[in-house]
Protein backbone atom coordinates (compact mmCIF):
# COMPACT_ATOMS: atom_id res chain seq x y z
CA UNK A 1 0.00 0.00 0.00
CA UNK A 2 1.45 3.58 -0.92
CA UNK A 3 2.93 5.81 1.99
CA UNK A 4 0.38 8.12 1.16
CA UNK A 5 -2.78 5.94 1.96
CA UNK A 6 -0.99 4.19 5.32
CA UNK A 7 -3.33 6.83 7.63
CA UNK A 8 -5.82 7.70 5.43
CA UNK A 9 -7.70 11.32 4.78
CA UNK A 10 -10.05 13.70 2.75
CA UNK A 11 -9.70 17.48 2.57
CA UNK A 12 -11.56 19.59 -0.01
CA UNK A 13 -11.14 23.65 0.11
CA UNK A 14 -13.67 25.54 -2.28
CA UNK A 15 -14.64 29.12 -3.22
CA UNK A 16 -17.92 31.01 -2.66
CA UNK A 17 -19.18 34.58 -2.69
CA UNK A 18 -16.21 36.66 -0.91
CA UNK A 19 -15.79 33.64 1.54
CA UNK A 20 -13.84 30.03 1.16
CA UNK A 21 -14.68 27.49 3.21
CA UNK A 22 -12.44 24.19 3.54
CA UNK A 23 -13.43 21.06 5.19
CA UNK A 24 -11.91 17.49 6.22
CA UNK A 25 -12.53 14.51 7.95
CA UNK A 26 -11.49 13.06 11.44
CA UNK A 27 -10.43 9.81 11.11
CA UNK A 28 -6.67 8.98 12.44
CA UNK A 29 -6.61 5.31 11.39
CA UNK A 30 -3.38 3.04 10.83
CA UNK A 31 -4.07 1.07 7.61
CA UNK A 32 -7.57 -0.62 8.47
CA UNK A 33 -7.63 0.35 11.70
CA UNK A 34 -9.07 3.51 13.01
CA UNK A 35 -7.35 4.77 16.25
CA UNK A 36 -9.27 7.82 16.89
CA UNK A 37 -12.03 10.00 15.44
CA UNK A 38 -10.73 13.87 16.60
CA UNK A 39 -7.57 13.50 14.62
CA UNK A 40 -7.03 17.34 13.53
CA UNK A 41 -6.07 17.77 9.89
CA UNK A 42 -6.73 21.66 9.38
CA UNK A 43 -4.24 23.96 10.85
CA UNK A 44 -4.81 27.49 11.02
CA UNK A 45 -2.24 30.16 10.34
CA UNK A 46 -3.86 33.29 10.39
CA UNK A 47 -6.63 34.58 10.93
CA UNK A 48 -7.99 34.00 7.38
CA UNK A 49 -5.48 31.55 5.88
CA UNK A 50 -6.22 27.67 6.60
CA UNK A 51 -3.70 24.75 5.07
CA UNK A 52 -5.57 21.57 5.56
CA UNK A 53 -2.67 18.55 5.54
CA UNK A 54 -3.84 15.17 3.90
CA UNK A 55 -1.13 12.17 4.24
CA UNK A 56 1.02 10.64 6.48
CA UNK A 57 0.18 11.83 9.89
CA UNK A 58 3.59 11.94 11.53
CA UNK A 59 4.37 14.45 8.34
CA UNK A 60 1.22 16.02 9.16
CA UNK A 61 2.16 17.13 12.88
CA UNK A 62 5.51 17.78 11.78
CA UNK A 63 4.93 20.24 8.74
CA UNK A 64 1.91 22.10 10.44
CA UNK A 65 5.10 22.75 13.17
CA UNK A 66 7.42 23.51 10.93
CA UNK A 67 5.38 25.95 8.87
CA UNK A 68 4.36 27.67 11.69
CA UNK A 69 7.61 28.40 13.04
CA UNK A 70 8.34 29.86 9.24
CA UNK A 71 5.54 31.97 9.04
CA UNK A 72 6.26 32.99 12.84
CA UNK A 73 9.55 34.48 11.79
CA UNK A 74 8.30 35.95 8.29
CA UNK A 75 5.48 37.77 9.92
CA UNK A 76 7.89 39.08 12.80
CA UNK A 77 10.21 40.25 9.78
CA UNK A 78 7.99 41.53 7.93
CA UNK A 79 5.27 43.13 10.33
CA UNK A 80 2.41 42.48 8.73
CA UNK A 81 0.24 39.31 7.94
CA UNK A 82 0.91 37.08 5.10
CA UNK A 83 -0.87 36.69 2.00
CA UNK A 84 -1.93 33.81 1.12
CA UNK A 85 -0.25 33.35 -2.20
CA UNK A 86 2.72 34.03 -0.34
CA UNK A 87 2.13 31.39 2.05
CA UNK A 88 1.26 28.91 -1.04
CA UNK A 89 5.10 29.66 -1.75
CA UNK A 90 5.99 29.20 1.32
CA UNK A 91 4.10 25.52 1.75
CA UNK A 92 6.01 25.03 -1.35
CA UNK A 93 9.24 25.94 -0.40
CA UNK A 94 9.12 24.25 2.62
CA UNK A 95 8.31 20.76 0.63
CA UNK A 96 10.92 21.12 -2.24
CA UNK A 97 13.61 21.35 0.22
CA UNK A 98 12.82 17.85 0.85
CA UNK A 99 12.38 16.62 -2.91
CA UNK A 100 14.88 13.31 -2.63
CA UNK A 101 13.23 12.43 0.65
CA UNK A 102 9.62 14.08 0.67
CA UNK A 103 7.09 14.46 3.18
CA UNK A 104 4.19 12.33 2.49
CA UNK A 105 1.96 15.23 2.59
CA UNK A 106 -0.14 17.05 -0.19
CA UNK A 107 -1.65 19.86 0.93
CA UNK A 108 -4.80 21.92 0.55
CA UNK A 109 -4.55 25.96 1.31
CA UNK A 110 -7.56 28.29 1.68
CA UNK A 111 -7.90 31.83 2.73
CA UNK A 112 -8.98 35.49 2.27
CA UNK A 113 -6.49 38.13 1.01
CA UNK A 114 -5.78 40.40 4.39
CA UNK A 115 -5.77 43.54 2.37
CA UNK A 116 -8.43 42.65 -0.93
CA UNK A 117 -10.04 40.09 1.01
CA UNK A 118 -10.18 38.42 -2.34
CA UNK A 119 -10.70 34.16 -1.55
CA UNK A 120 -7.56 32.52 -2.60
CA UNK A 121 -7.35 28.34 -2.98
CA UNK A 122 -4.27 26.50 -3.96
CA UNK A 123 -2.98 22.81 -3.50
CA UNK A 124 0.22 20.67 -4.52
CA UNK A 125 1.42 17.47 -4.47
CA UNK A 126 4.07 15.98 -1.84
CA UNK A 127 7.19 17.88 -3.64
CA UNK A 128 5.26 21.06 -3.46
CA UNK A 129 3.90 21.62 -7.16
CA UNK A 130 1.28 24.05 -6.33
CA UNK A 131 -2.11 24.55 -8.65
CA UNK A 132 -4.38 27.26 -7.90
CA UNK A 133 -7.89 27.31 -9.05
CA UNK A 134 -11.07 29.38 -9.42
CA UNK A 135 -13.15 26.82 -7.96
CA UNK A 136 -12.22 23.68 -5.64
CA UNK A 137 -9.04 21.53 -4.38
CA UNK A 138 -8.91 17.70 -2.98
CA UNK A 139 -6.18 15.63 -1.74
CA UNK A 140 -6.35 13.05 0.07
CA UNK A 141 -7.05 8.59 -0.48
CA UNK A 142 -10.75 9.76 -1.82
CA UNK A 143 -9.97 12.42 -4.39
CA UNK A 144 -11.21 10.53 -7.31
CA UNK A 145 -14.68 10.58 -5.04
CA UNK A 146 -13.87 14.15 -4.08
CA UNK A 147 -13.35 15.19 -7.86
CA UNK A 148 -16.66 13.44 -9.25
CA UNK A 149 -18.48 14.79 -5.65
CA UNK A 150 -17.12 18.52 -5.93
CA UNK A 151 -17.36 18.71 -9.98
CA UNK A 152 -20.77 17.80 -9.58
CA UNK A 153 -22.33 19.83 -6.41
CA UNK A 154 -19.85 23.32 -7.11
CA UNK A 155 -20.59 26.42 -8.49
CA UNK A 156 -19.47 30.05 -8.50
CA UNK A 157 -20.29 32.46 -6.38
CA UNK A 158 -22.03 30.59 -3.71
CA UNK A 159 -22.98 32.25 -0.63
CA UNK A 160 -21.47 31.32 2.98
CA UNK A 161 -24.53 29.29 3.87
CA UNK A 162 -25.14 27.72 0.50
CA UNK A 163 -21.10 27.07 0.06
CA UNK A 164 -20.94 24.89 4.00
CA UNK A 165 -23.92 22.60 2.21
CA UNK A 166 -22.38 22.23 -0.61
CA UNK A 167 -18.31 21.64 0.56
CA UNK A 168 -20.35 19.57 3.51
CA UNK A 169 -21.97 17.26 1.10
CA UNK A 170 -19.52 16.76 -1.60
CA UNK A 171 -16.76 15.56 1.31
CA UNK A 172 -19.06 13.24 3.08
CA UNK A 173 -20.57 11.58 0.05
CA UNK A 174 -16.69 11.15 -1.20
CA UNK A 175 -15.74 9.79 1.98
CA UNK A 176 -18.42 7.21 2.57
CA UNK A 177 -17.06 5.40 -0.44
CA UNK A 178 -13.75 5.36 0.78
CA UNK A 179 -12.60 2.92 3.94
CA UNK A 180 -9.66 4.72 5.00
CA UNK A 181 -11.46 8.49 5.74
CA UNK A 182 -14.21 9.24 7.29
CA UNK A 183 -15.36 8.86 10.79
CA UNK A 184 -16.51 12.55 11.86
CA UNK A 185 -15.78 15.85 9.94
CA UNK A 186 -15.27 19.51 10.09
CA UNK A 187 -15.72 22.55 8.01
CA UNK A 188 -14.14 26.25 8.24
CA UNK A 189 -15.97 28.96 6.89
CA UNK A 190 -14.23 31.86 6.27
CA UNK A 191 -15.79 35.02 5.83
CA UNK A 192 -14.15 38.78 6.04
CA UNK A 193 -15.52 39.22 9.32
CA UNK A 194 -15.48 36.03 10.95
CA UNK A 195 -14.78 31.95 10.92
CA UNK A 196 -17.08 29.55 11.57
CA UNK A 197 -15.94 25.96 12.41
CA UNK A 198 -18.43 23.29 12.20
CA UNK A 199 -18.43 19.69 13.10
CA UNK A 200 -20.66 17.02 10.97
CA UNK A 201 -22.71 14.40 12.14
CA UNK A 202 -21.22 11.46 9.40
CA UNK A 203 -21.79 8.26 9.33
CA UNK A 204 -18.70 6.67 11.73
CA UNK A 205 -17.73 3.36 9.83
CA UNK B 1 3.45 9.69 -6.87
CA UNK B 2 5.27 7.50 -4.46
CA UNK B 3 4.05 3.95 -4.07
CA UNK B 4 6.79 1.77 -1.74
CA UNK B 5 5.23 -1.00 0.09
CA UNK B 6 4.15 -0.89 3.60
CA UNK B 7 4.08 -4.21 5.94
CA UNK B 8 0.95 -5.69 5.61
CA UNK B 9 -1.87 -5.49 8.07
CA UNK B 10 -5.46 -4.60 5.53
CA UNK B 11 -6.65 -7.34 5.05
CA UNK B 12 -6.68 -7.29 1.21
CA UNK B 13 -3.00 -7.15 1.38
CA UNK B 14 -2.90 -9.91 3.71
CA UNK B 15 -4.51 -11.83 1.79
CA UNK B 16 -2.50 -11.17 -1.61
CA UNK B 17 0.28 -12.22 0.38
CA UNK B 18 -1.12 -15.69 1.71
CA UNK B 19 -1.04 -15.99 -2.34
CA UNK B 20 -5.07 -15.76 -2.39
CA UNK B 21 -6.27 -12.50 -3.91
CA UNK B 22 -5.00 -10.84 -7.31
CA UNK B 23 -4.60 -6.68 -7.66
CA UNK B 24 -7.70 -5.40 -8.03
CA UNK B 25 -9.68 -7.81 -6.87
CA UNK B 26 -12.98 -7.57 -4.71
CA UNK B 27 -12.78 -8.25 -1.34
CA UNK B 28 -15.35 -8.49 1.48
CA UNK B 29 -13.17 -7.18 4.07
CA UNK B 30 -15.70 -7.50 6.77
CA UNK B 31 -17.09 -8.75 10.36
CA UNK B 32 -19.11 -11.87 10.43
CA UNK B 33 -20.46 -14.14 13.45
CA UNK B 34 -22.93 -16.38 14.25
CA UNK B 35 -24.28 -17.12 17.29
CA UNK B 36 -26.06 -20.37 18.74
CA UNK B 37 -29.50 -19.78 21.39
CA UNK B 38 -32.35 -21.13 23.10
CA UNK B 39 -33.96 -22.23 19.45
CA UNK B 40 -31.66 -21.81 16.87
CA UNK B 41 -28.60 -19.64 15.47
CA UNK B 42 -28.44 -16.00 14.81
CA UNK B 43 -26.00 -14.53 12.45
CA UNK B 44 -24.62 -11.66 11.36
CA UNK B 45 -22.69 -9.22 9.19
CA UNK B 46 -21.87 -5.89 7.96
CA UNK B 47 -22.60 -4.64 4.15
CA UNK B 48 -19.11 -3.44 2.54
CA UNK B 49 -16.95 -4.84 -0.13
CA UNK B 50 -13.92 -2.81 -1.30
CA UNK B 51 -11.73 -3.08 -3.94
CA UNK B 52 -8.21 -1.82 -2.26
CA UNK B 53 -9.67 1.14 -0.17
CA UNK B 54 -12.82 2.10 -2.49
CA UNK B 55 -16.03 0.63 -1.30
CA UNK B 56 -17.30 -0.94 -3.80
CA UNK B 57 -20.35 -2.09 -2.62
CA UNK B 58 -21.89 -0.64 0.80
CA UNK B 59 -25.40 -2.44 0.99
CA UNK B 60 -23.87 -5.94 0.41
CA UNK B 61 -25.58 -9.29 1.56
CA UNK B 62 -23.02 -11.63 3.14
CA UNK B 63 -25.64 -14.07 4.74
CA UNK B 64 -26.05 -16.37 1.41
CA UNK B 65 -28.50 -19.06 1.85
CA UNK B 66 -27.26 -22.86 0.75
CA UNK B 67 -30.39 -24.73 1.97
CA UNK B 68 -33.85 -23.64 3.80
CA UNK B 69 -32.17 -23.94 6.76
CA UNK B 70 -28.82 -23.55 6.75
CA UNK B 71 -26.63 -20.07 5.84
CA UNK B 72 -23.09 -18.95 5.15
CA UNK B 73 -21.29 -16.07 6.44
CA UNK B 74 -18.73 -14.80 3.53
CA UNK B 75 -15.49 -13.18 3.84
CA UNK B 76 -12.30 -13.18 1.89
CA UNK B 77 -12.60 -12.66 -1.65
CA UNK B 78 -16.13 -12.25 -2.90
CA UNK B 79 -15.67 -14.17 -6.26
CA UNK B 80 -14.13 -17.28 -4.38
CA UNK B 81 -17.01 -17.52 -1.71
CA UNK B 82 -19.65 -16.86 -4.09
CA UNK B 83 -18.60 -19.68 -5.84
CA UNK B 84 -17.86 -21.74 -3.30
CA UNK B 85 -21.32 -21.36 -2.16
CA UNK B 86 -23.16 -21.63 -5.19
CA UNK B 87 -21.23 -24.88 -5.66
CA UNK B 88 -22.07 -26.08 -1.85
CA UNK B 89 -25.65 -24.85 -2.58
CA UNK B 90 -25.60 -27.32 -5.67
CA UNK B 91 -24.07 -30.41 -3.42
CA UNK B 92 -26.86 -30.18 -0.31
CA UNK B 93 -29.46 -29.84 -2.85
CA UNK B 94 -28.58 -33.65 -4.65
CA UNK B 95 -28.05 -34.68 -0.98
CA UNK B 96 -31.51 -33.30 -0.27
CA UNK B 97 -32.69 -35.58 -2.89
CA UNK B 98 -30.54 -38.57 -2.54
CA UNK B 99 -31.09 -38.38 1.58
CA UNK B 100 -35.28 -37.33 1.57
CA UNK B 101 -34.93 -35.14 4.04
CA UNK B 102 -33.10 -31.55 4.58
CA UNK B 103 -29.45 -31.76 5.09
CA UNK B 104 -27.89 -31.66 8.25
CA UNK B 105 -25.67 -28.42 9.11
CA UNK B 106 -22.64 -30.49 10.10
CA UNK B 107 -22.85 -31.60 6.46
CA UNK B 108 -23.21 -28.28 5.20
CA UNK B 109 -20.06 -27.64 6.73
CA UNK B 110 -18.19 -30.51 5.56
CA UNK B 111 -19.02 -29.69 1.59
CA UNK B 112 -17.41 -25.91 2.55
CA UNK B 113 -14.47 -27.72 4.28
CA UNK B 114 -14.01 -30.13 1.42
CA UNK B 115 -13.52 -27.40 -1.41
CA UNK B 116 -11.92 -24.71 0.93
CA UNK B 117 -9.44 -27.10 1.96
CA UNK B 118 -8.67 -29.39 -0.97
CA UNK B 119 -8.46 -25.87 -2.98
CA UNK B 120 -6.56 -24.01 -0.15
CA UNK B 121 -3.73 -22.78 -2.08
CA UNK B 122 -5.96 -20.81 -4.82
CA UNK B 123 -8.78 -19.42 -2.69
CA UNK B 124 -9.40 -16.48 -0.09
CA UNK B 125 -12.29 -17.76 1.63
CA UNK B 126 -13.07 -17.69 5.43
CA UNK B 127 -16.56 -19.07 5.92
CA UNK B 128 -18.71 -19.89 9.26
CA UNK B 129 -21.72 -22.24 8.31
CA UNK B 130 -24.80 -21.78 10.53
CA UNK B 131 -28.46 -23.50 10.13
CA UNK B 132 -30.99 -25.18 12.24
CA UNK B 133 -31.49 -28.88 11.62
CA UNK B 134 -33.81 -31.46 13.19
CA UNK B 135 -31.19 -33.74 14.83
CA UNK B 136 -28.97 -31.08 16.80
CA UNK B 137 -31.04 -28.32 16.67
CA UNK B 138 -29.21 -24.78 15.80
CA UNK B 139 -25.16 -25.47 15.30
CA UNK B 140 -22.61 -23.31 14.06
CA UNK B 141 -19.45 -24.17 12.45
CA UNK B 142 -16.05 -22.20 11.97
CA UNK B 143 -14.58 -22.55 8.36
CA UNK B 144 -11.49 -20.26 8.55
CA UNK B 145 -8.65 -19.57 5.79
CA UNK B 146 -6.96 -22.87 5.37
CA UNK B 147 -9.84 -25.15 5.49
CA UNK B 148 -10.21 -26.64 8.77
CA UNK B 149 -13.43 -27.60 10.35
CA UNK B 150 -14.16 -26.43 14.37
CA UNK B 151 -17.66 -26.50 15.76
CA UNK B 152 -18.51 -24.03 18.41
CA UNK B 153 -21.05 -22.25 20.42
CA UNK B 154 -20.26 -18.83 18.34
CA UNK B 155 -17.83 -18.01 15.57
CA UNK B 156 -16.32 -14.64 14.71
CA UNK B 157 -14.78 -13.84 11.53
CA UNK B 158 -13.45 -11.60 9.03
CA UNK B 159 -10.85 -8.56 9.29
CA UNK B 160 -13.66 -6.70 11.58
CA UNK B 161 -13.64 -9.72 14.18
CA UNK B 162 -9.98 -9.06 15.61
CA UNK B 163 -11.83 -6.20 17.57
CA UNK B 164 -14.42 -8.41 18.77
CA UNK B 165 -12.57 -11.09 20.38
CA UNK B 166 -12.87 -9.78 24.23
CA UNK B 167 -16.17 -8.71 23.77
CA UNK B 168 -17.66 -12.02 22.50
CA UNK B 169 -15.71 -13.84 25.24
CA UNK B 170 -17.28 -11.35 28.21
CA UNK B 171 -20.74 -10.95 27.02
CA UNK B 172 -21.49 -14.27 25.54
CA UNK B 173 -24.01 -16.32 27.45
CA UNK B 174 -25.63 -19.98 26.55
CA UNK B 175 -28.91 -20.08 25.73
CA UNK B 176 -29.63 -16.62 25.16
CA UNK B 177 -33.39 -15.59 24.18
CA UNK B 178 -33.76 -14.62 20.21
CA UNK B 179 -34.08 -10.90 21.24
CA UNK B 180 -31.00 -11.04 23.38
CA UNK B 181 -28.79 -12.82 20.91
CA UNK B 182 -30.03 -10.28 18.18
CA UNK B 183 -28.90 -7.52 20.53
CA UNK B 184 -25.59 -9.56 20.96
CA UNK B 185 -24.92 -9.96 17.57
CA UNK B 186 -25.96 -6.30 16.26
CA UNK B 187 -23.54 -4.84 19.13
CA UNK B 188 -20.56 -7.04 18.10
CA UNK B 189 -20.84 -5.83 15.05
CA UNK B 190 -21.52 -2.40 15.39
CA UNK B 191 -18.70 -2.57 17.48
CA UNK B 192 -16.07 -4.08 14.67
CA UNK B 193 -18.01 -1.40 12.23
CA UNK B 194 -16.73 1.32 14.44
CA UNK B 195 -13.20 0.62 14.48
CA UNK B 196 -12.17 -2.02 11.37
CA UNK B 197 -11.97 0.27 7.87
CA UNK B 198 -13.34 -3.12 6.13
CA UNK B 199 -16.17 -2.97 7.39
CA UNK B 200 -19.12 -0.83 7.22
CA UNK B 201 -22.21 0.20 6.05
CA UNK B 202 -25.66 -1.74 7.55
CA UNK B 203 -25.97 -4.30 9.72
CA UNK B 204 -27.68 -7.77 8.28
CA UNK B 205 -28.73 -10.49 10.69
CA UNK B 206 -30.95 -13.42 10.16
CA UNK B 207 -32.46 -16.02 12.72
CA UNK B 208 -32.60 -19.33 11.80
CA UNK B 209 -34.88 -21.79 13.70
CA UNK B 210 -37.54 -24.81 12.81
CA UNK B 211 -39.43 -22.43 11.75
CA UNK B 212 -37.30 -21.25 9.21
CA UNK B 213 -35.34 -17.71 8.41
CA UNK B 214 -36.14 -14.34 9.42
CA UNK B 215 -34.44 -11.32 8.10
CA UNK B 216 -33.40 -8.46 9.85
CA UNK B 217 -31.59 -4.92 8.51
CA UNK B 218 -30.20 -2.20 10.97
CA UNK B 219 -29.91 1.08 8.81
CA UNK B 220 -28.55 4.29 9.58
CA UNK B 221 -29.54 5.67 13.30
CA UNK B 222 -30.66 1.94 14.40
CA UNK B 223 -27.49 0.81 14.70
CA UNK B 224 -26.13 0.98 18.25
CA UNK B 225 -24.06 3.73 19.22
CA UNK B 226 -21.00 3.75 21.63
CA UNK B 227 -19.21 6.47 23.61
CA UNK B 228 -18.22 9.20 21.03
CA UNK B 229 -16.51 12.06 22.41
CA UNK B 230 -19.23 15.08 20.04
Amino acid sequence: MSILAYNGAAIIAMKGKDCVAIAADRRFGVQAQTVSMDFDKVFEMGPHLFVGLPGLATDVQTISQRLKFRLNLYELRENRRIKPQTFMSMVSNLLYERRFGPYFVEPVIAGLDSKTNQPYIASMDLIGCPMITDDFVVSGTCSEQMYGMCESLWEPDLSPDDLFETISQALMNAFDRDALSGWGGVVYIIEKDKVTKKLLKTRMD
Amino acid sequence: MATMAMTNMFASDQLAAVGGLRPGEVTTGTTIMAVEFDGGVIIGADSRTTTGAYIANRVTDKLTKVTEHIYCCRSGSAADTQAIADIVKYHLDFNRMEMGEEPRVHTAANVFKEMCYDHRDSLSAGIIVAGWDKRGGGQVFSVPIGGMLQRGPFAIGGSGSTYLYGYVDAMFKPDMKQEDCLKFVSNAVALAISRDGSSGGIIRMAAITKNGVERFTLTGDQLPKFYEDN
